[in-house]
Formats: structure tokens, C-alpha cells, sequence
């Protein structure tokens, strides 16, 4: 059998498009996935095929920023604020929730026993959906509306710890909420300032935020990512961050921060089922991939992409990363 | 000459008498007689200007020009207004509901895609000439609109970030200092300009006394214009140290300072409001950093989201104080944003297709000038540049803007030769 390992990290394909691909799914029984677009549809494509189709998937109006794939329904979310269930087969829209947020949805995720759906918006409220249903199941809500600068707060991800008990929420001031999945009750708060930043003096205005959450596979910890400390905040001018937080005592276990070749935004974190490694992706104007040891507490491999990859797809097996960015789709491979 | 520095009483001064046998004073010399009775009959209309000077350039997309459905169009929606057929970006919900007294043009093409290039142009309305320095919008406001008695300074500017402030032009050119920036890049009151408490009230009154009797001995015999800007400049010391209260904005009733809000730019346009209603004729007011590279969508929907309030708290302020009929409101850059998105999420410098709007005095509200093609970039109709956007704003305030100064025996018109004004946005 094949080894499978960061070190055995190659390109596979890429597909280039016009449009801004920022959210991707796998497709678990096929090589195809899903992917949303900053074009407002999402697209089924097999990458690997010889000649790639996108086949569309219509009824956004703005960028799709959330897509999960329960099994028998994709649910995508949008700028556009609405959740829609779709029947995978046909490309029809089997249920719309129109203003499912009351301001731009961000990013949703799927809890692990494939039963709920959540949803995360700049609302500020984490919302639990019912993934057959479709029925409102549960709101989280204590994020601030308003960062202490007076201007609107924003909450960019959430994410399910595998044993399912446990969601965590992060938003723009680098706040960071560990809620109970089954009662909703908010738990603890930790912080990783560093990835915000806001700038008094200069330009008067801020940028950052925590951009990507994922549990460890143990449900121990929860890994946030974003943006260091930026001196000029016109751009996306430094290190990618990684805070490791231990759920329980709210120690901070890990930090990484990103080299000069890890410039910019730390747009998604996945554990290596092992727990003993975890790849991050994102980037600013390009992208990179970076694997980081966590035993070790120390960088194992870094990649430059053709593109700033805003989410990626990972098979079960870690075998295959399908990653979606700035006007690319790309297929890489970790086996040997 | 600019006045990039904080404002202080001495060195309004200084300025004043630096102006020496230069332009400026050639320009009074020659031109007062020509002007007066134009000039006094628009200050009896007393018009006022306010311009929101966006630093770094807003983005058109992301304010007044959206492109819903079109891949340069960026995430943000496309919301209906109060005038029907034309619609803004999602962000402004309120200017939405406003947009009655404000005309859109959606046609600039400036052409100059650097900061300090474009912010030179959009302040001066022309380019800039070796041998002669041009007065900007600010000046030509306070020469044409203040008045000689005014207890309160003709021309404010406020620009507190430090990101772009050399670029915010604030010159007056062969108009003569007289008539150059009170310049605030502190907070919201202007510095040392309070009498010292060494110095009585009397021993001040006193003082300018002495210094009138000494000038006045002085230039017998001696044909100074020099002097005459410097002793003006003197005289109107004592009403510019009256108008502190002006910047105080905790004068204003509680409800008043919550509708505008705690933001710096909220509580700056609330200033200018104050100054503007004392019959300051011309406050600019900076916001910057606009400059979104990186992150545009996040940016805007942090910066237009507090334009949006401030602005239309301002236009709602003003009629209700029955001044919007006299006030200009501006809102300006020195560059619009491309249309196409890079890879940081982010839009670029361009000037060749982006947006301005004018509200309130001399406008015809609701109109929309000009339009972009369906990705914006690049002007389908009514292309105009910072020429016609100058000549009609001047025109909007009541100001010919085929009117000449003269510096020394040649004739200096308010903006180029030949430039015609978009009569489509006046009233």
C-alpha cells in the first residue's frame, strides 16, 4: 500500500477559470466535487476527467459561501443570505430559505452525524439547521454586532468537534466561542488578537479576522487561522497565523506563524486524522499549502500555489485534496 | 506652498506675511475690481461647500455605480432608491432612501492612477503648471463665498489619518495665503488657538493696537501689497480665535452628536456642519484610507457602511436646519477601484470610469450623469473629466466658471478654457 504523507505533496491538475471558486465539497463515492463560485452558482465537475465538465447549479445571486454535502441533499449558502437544499441528481432546488441570515452568510459546516447543518453570517449568529428538514433547529447568539471601533463585526466560520459535542464560532475581532452542541449554551471564549488588526492612526479602518476553525480529531482542542499583525493594512502583507487553543483549560498549546513565503490569510485548517499533523491553505494575491508537526511544533513542508485557495476538499483517507481559489481549481495528490 | 501641519494662530501668521511681493499679490491687486460686485453677490447669497474627501480612492462598485450579477461586481448587491430606475450598492440603505437630492456621475475618466497625481488633480480640477500654482477647490470657495468681516474661518480641512495626507492638497496658490486651509490633523479642534492665559484679553486688544500703528507708519510713503495681506490676515486673528466653539461638538444637543454617531469622520462631520452653519464657506472633510488592495469587500463594508450613515445623517441635518439649499455636498476621490477583483480579493487603482455625487445646493437631485458599460470598465456615456466635474461644481454654488483671475497681466480662468459644464445635474 502506498504511503500517504505531507512530504509526498504534489500537484496533480489544475483547471483554470474566470470566476473566484470559494467554496469546494467532496463528493465521497465519486472523483467529482462541488464547488461554489463568486459567479453566484456552484458547479459539479469530476477535475480529473479528460475533459472536465461543470454542470450548474442556479439560484444564488451572489457569492456562494457555504456548501455541505449531507448525502442525499446539497446545501449551499450565499452572500445572497438564502440556504438552499438541492437534489444533487437533477440540479433542482428541492427548498430556498430566503434571509436565512439577516446579513451575508459565510461559511457552514456539517456535523459530523451528517444531521445538522450550521450556518454562520454576519448577523453574528450561528444557526443549526435540521439537514433533512430543513427546519431552524437552534440559534447561537452572544457575538458582538459591533467591534469596539464602531464598526460592523463579522463571522466568518464554525465548525463541529468530531465527538459532536461541541461547535466553536470565530468572527473578525478574533474571538473565538466553544458552544454546547446539544443544549446551545456557550461554554467558554478564547482570543487570538494577533489576527486582527486594527489600525487607529494610519488608515483609520481594520483588517484580519479568524478565518478558519477545526477541531482536533481527538475533540480536544479547536486550531484557528488567520492573519498576523499587518503594518499596512492595504494589503495582505503578513504572516499567516495558526493558534492551538486546549478546549478545557483554554491554554493557547501551539502558534505558528507563517514565513516570508506564508503571506497572507489562513483561509482553511484540516487535522491529519492522526492528530499529529494538520495542512493549512490560503494566501493573499498567490497561495500556498503548509503542513505543520505538532509534536514537533514545527513546519514540515510548504508549497506554493497558483492560486489563493480559499477552501479545500480532502478524501477520507488524506489520499486527495481538491483545493478552490482565485480563478482555479486544482487536484493534488499525498500519496507516494 | 501646502500646510500639511496642525493649524496654529502664529503660523497663520507667518504664512500670511511669506506671501510677500509674489503672485498673490498681484492676483488682489488686479483682480479685486473686476470680482467685487460678483463676488458680493454671492456672498450675500451665503452658499457653502462641504466636501467628504474619500482618501485612496472609494470604490464606484462597491457605492454608486454597482454591477449586480457581473463577475467584476464584487459580492455586494444592488438596492433599489427613492428615485425610480436607479439603483446603488446594497451598503447604502440609507442614501437609498435620500438619493432625491443627490446627483450621481458615473462617468469620470481622470486618467491619473497614482495617489498623489489624482489627488492633485481632484483638489485642483486641472494639472498642475510649472510657473504658476493653482489655487485648490477649497481657496477658490473661500475667495468667491467667505466674506472679508467673517468671524469664522473661510476654509477648514480636516485629515487626521496619516495615510495620503501629503496628497490632500491644500494650497491657495496665487490666491494668497489669505485664503489657504485652517488644516486639523488632530482630532476635532484646532490647535493654539486659544489666547495664551500669560496674555490678558486687554493686553491682546492692545497689542494689535500697536502692531495696526506701526504698519500704518510703516507703509507711508511705500506701495506694499504684501503688507495689506498681512495686516488682513492680522485682523481677522481675533474672530478665528472666537470660533473655537465651533469645534466643540459637545455644544450640540446629546440627540444630535447620537445621530451622527462616535466615529471620528461622524463627529468630524458634525464639526463641519457646526462651521458650515456659522457661515464657514468651505470644510472638507477626510476620510481615509481607502486604499482596499487587499480585502476591498471587507474594507467597504466597513467604510461605506459608516459613509452611508454619516452622509445621509449630514443631508438630513442640513434640511433640517433649512441650509441644504445653500450647501454643496461632495463626495470625492482621487480614483475610483477596478472592476476586476485580484487575487487578494482586492481592487486596484483606476481612473478611467468611476463615480462623484453632489447633493443639495444647485443640484438637481435624483439625476444620474453618465454611465459605465456592464463589467464598468470603461465610461458607455457623458465621459467627463475633473474640468467638468470642477466647472460644475463651481457653477452649482453659483461661481462662473469662465471667470478669470488674473496673475500679474495674464488672464487665469476658474478651470480650463472650453470646458463645458454638465448641465444635466444642476438645478
Amino acid at each position: 500500500m502506498a504511503e500517504i504523507g505531507p512530504k509526498f505533496f504534489k500537484e496533480v491538475k489544475q483547471i483554470s477559470r474566470g470566476d473566484i471558486l470559494l467554496r469546494i465539497s467532496h463528493q465521497a463515492s465519486m472523483q467529482s466535487v462541488y464547488v461554489g463560485s463568486s459567479d453566484a452558482k456552484i458547479y459539479s465537475v469530476d477535475p480529473l476527467a479528460d475533459k472536465p465538465e461543470f454542470h450548474e447549479f442556479q439560484g444564488h445571486t451572489s457569492y456562494v459561501m457555504g456548501l455541505v454535502d449531507t448525502g442525499k441533499h446539497l446545501v449551499s449558502g450565499s452572500y445572497d443570505r438564502s440556504l438552499i437544499w438541492w437534489d444533487k441528481e437533477s440540479r433542482e432546488i428541492v427548498r430556498r430559505v430566503e434571509d436565512a441570515h439577516d446579513r451575508w452568510i459565510r461559511n457552514m459546516f456539517l456535523s459530523p452525524d451528517g444531521q445538522t447543518v450550521l450556518s454562520v453570517g454576519d448577523d453574528m449568529v450561528c444557526k443549526l439547521w435540521d439537514a433533512e428538514s430543513g427546519e431552524l433547529v437552534r440559534e447561537l447568539v452572544s457575538h458582538q454586532k459591533i467591534t469596539p471601533n464602531h464598526f460592523p463585526n463579522m463571522l466568518y466560520a464554525t465548525a463541529v468537534s468530531p465527538d459532536g459535542k461541541l461547535i466553536a464560532t470565530v468572527d473578525r475581532i478574533a474571538k473565538i466561542k466553544i458552544w454546547d452542541f446539544k443544549t446551545g449554551e456557550e461554554v467558554t471564549e478564547f482570543e487570538a488578537p494577533k489576527c486582527y488588526t486594527w489600525d487607529p492612526q494610519k488608515r483609520i479602518h481594520s483588517i484580519g479576522g479568524i478565518r478558519s476553525v477545526c477541531f482536533s480529531p481527538d475533540s480536544k482542542s479547536v486550531a484557528v487561522g488567520g492573519i498576523g499583525p499587518i503594518g499596512n493594512i492595504d494589503h495582505l502583507e503578513s504572516p499567516g497565523r495558526v493558534e492551538i487553543f486546549n478546549v478545557a483549560s483554554g491554554e493557547k498549546t501551539h502558534e505558528f506563524e507563517g514565513d516570508k513565503k506564508i503571506i497572507g490569510l489562513v483561509e482553511q485548517i484540516v487535522f491529519h486524522p492522526s492528530g499529529k499533523w494538520l495542512m493549512a491553505v490560503g494566501g493573499k494575491e498567490t497561495g500556498w499549502v503548509q503542513f505543520l508537526d505538532l509534536e514537533k511544533k514545527e513546519v514540515i513542508r510548504q508549497i506554493d500555489a497558483p492560486m489563493h485557495v480559499h477552501q479545500v476538499a480532502v478524501t477520507d483517507d488524506f489520499s486527495t485534496v481538491y483545493g478552490a481559489g482565485h480563478g482555479k481549481l486544482i487536484v493534488w495528490s499525498l500519496v507516494q | 506652498m501646502t500646510l500639511q501641519n496642525s493649524f496654529s494662530r502664529r503660523r497663520f501668521l507667518g504664512q500670511s506675511t511669506l506671501v510677500g511681493a509674489g503672485a498673490a499679490a498681484s492676483v488682489m491687486s488686479l483682480d479685486i475690481l473686476k470680482s467685487e460686485a460678483f463676488s458680493k453677490q454671492l456672498k450675500q447669497k451665503g452658499k457653502r461647500v462641504l466636501l467628504l474627501w474619500l482618501a485612496g480612492g472609494v470604490s464606484q462598485l462597491e457605492t454608486f455605480d454597482p454591477k449586480p450579477g457581473r463577475l467584476t461586481g464584487g459580492p455586494f448587491q444592488a438596492i433599489q432608491t427613492a428615485v425610480p430606475g436607479v439603483e446603488i450598492s446594497e451598503l447604502m440603505p440609507k442614501m437609498a432612501t435620500r438619493l432625491k437630492h443627490t446627483a450621481i456621475i458615473r462617468s469620470l475618466n481622470t486618467k491619473i492612477g497614482d495617489h498623489g497625481g489624482g489627488a492633485r488633480l481632484m483638489h485642483l480640477g486641472r494639472r498642475d503648471e510649472p510657473n504658476l500654482s493653482y489655487p485648490d477647490m477649497g481657496s477658490v470657495m473661500a475667495r468667491e463665498l467667505g466674506r472679508p468681516d467673517s468671524k469664522v474661518p473661510d476654509y477648514v480641512t480636516f485629515y487626521t489619518a496619516t495615510e495620503g495626507r501629503g496628497n490632500a492638497v491644500g494650497q491657495a496658490g496665487f490666491l494668497g495665503s489669505r485664503y489657504a486651509p485652517m488644516f486639523l490633523t488632530t482630532g476635532n479642534k484646532p490647535q493654539n488657538l486659544e489666547r495664551l492665559e500669560s496674555i490678558s484679553d486687554l493686553d491682546h486688544r492692545e497689542r494689535a493696537d500697536l502692531r495696526r500703528v506701526l504698519s500704518a507708519r510703516f507703509t507711508q510713503g511705500r506701495v506694499s501689497p504684501a503688507l495689506g495681506s498681512h495686516n488682513v490676515a492680522y485682523g481677522r486673528v481675533r474672530g478665528l480665535m472666537s470660533s473655537e466653539a465651533l469645534f466643540d461638538i459637545t455644544r450640540e444637543p446629546k440627540s444630535i452628536q447620537d445621530k451622527y454617531g462616535p466615529s471620528l469622520f461622524a463627529q468630524q462631520t458634525l464639526v463641519a456642519r457646526r462651521l458650515i452653519e456659522a457661515g464657514t464657506p468651505f470644510v472638507k472633510v477626510s476620510r481615509a484610507w481607502w486604499d482596499s488592495h487587499g480585502q476591498n469587500f471587507e474594507t467597504h463594508l466597513e467604510m461605506v457602511t459608516e459613509l452611508d450613515h454619516v452622509m445621509s445623517t449630514l443631508l438630513d441635518d442640513l434640511q433640517e436646519r433649512g441650509l441644504l439649499e445653500d450647501t454643496l455636498v461632495i463626495t470625492l476621490s482621487e480614483f475610483g477601484r477596478t472592476p476586476t477583483i485580484n487575487g487578494s480579493l482586492g481592487r486596484d487603482h483606476f481612473a478611467r470610469a468611476w463615480s462623484a455625487t453632489l447633493s443639495g445646493c444647485g443640484i438637481r437631485g435624483g439625476t444620474v450623469f453618465g454611465s459605465t458599460d456592464e463589467d464598468g470598465q470603461h465610461v458607455k456615456d457623458g465621459e467627463v473629466g475633473a474640468a467638468e466635474l470642477f466647472a460644475t461644481i463651481y457653477a452649482a454654488v453659483g461661481i462662473d466658471p469662465q471667470h478669470e483671475y488674473y496673475v500679474g497681466s495674464r488672464p487665469v480662468p476658474l478651470v480650463d478654457s472650453g470646458t463645458e459644464v454638465i448641465s444635466e445635474v444642476l438645478a
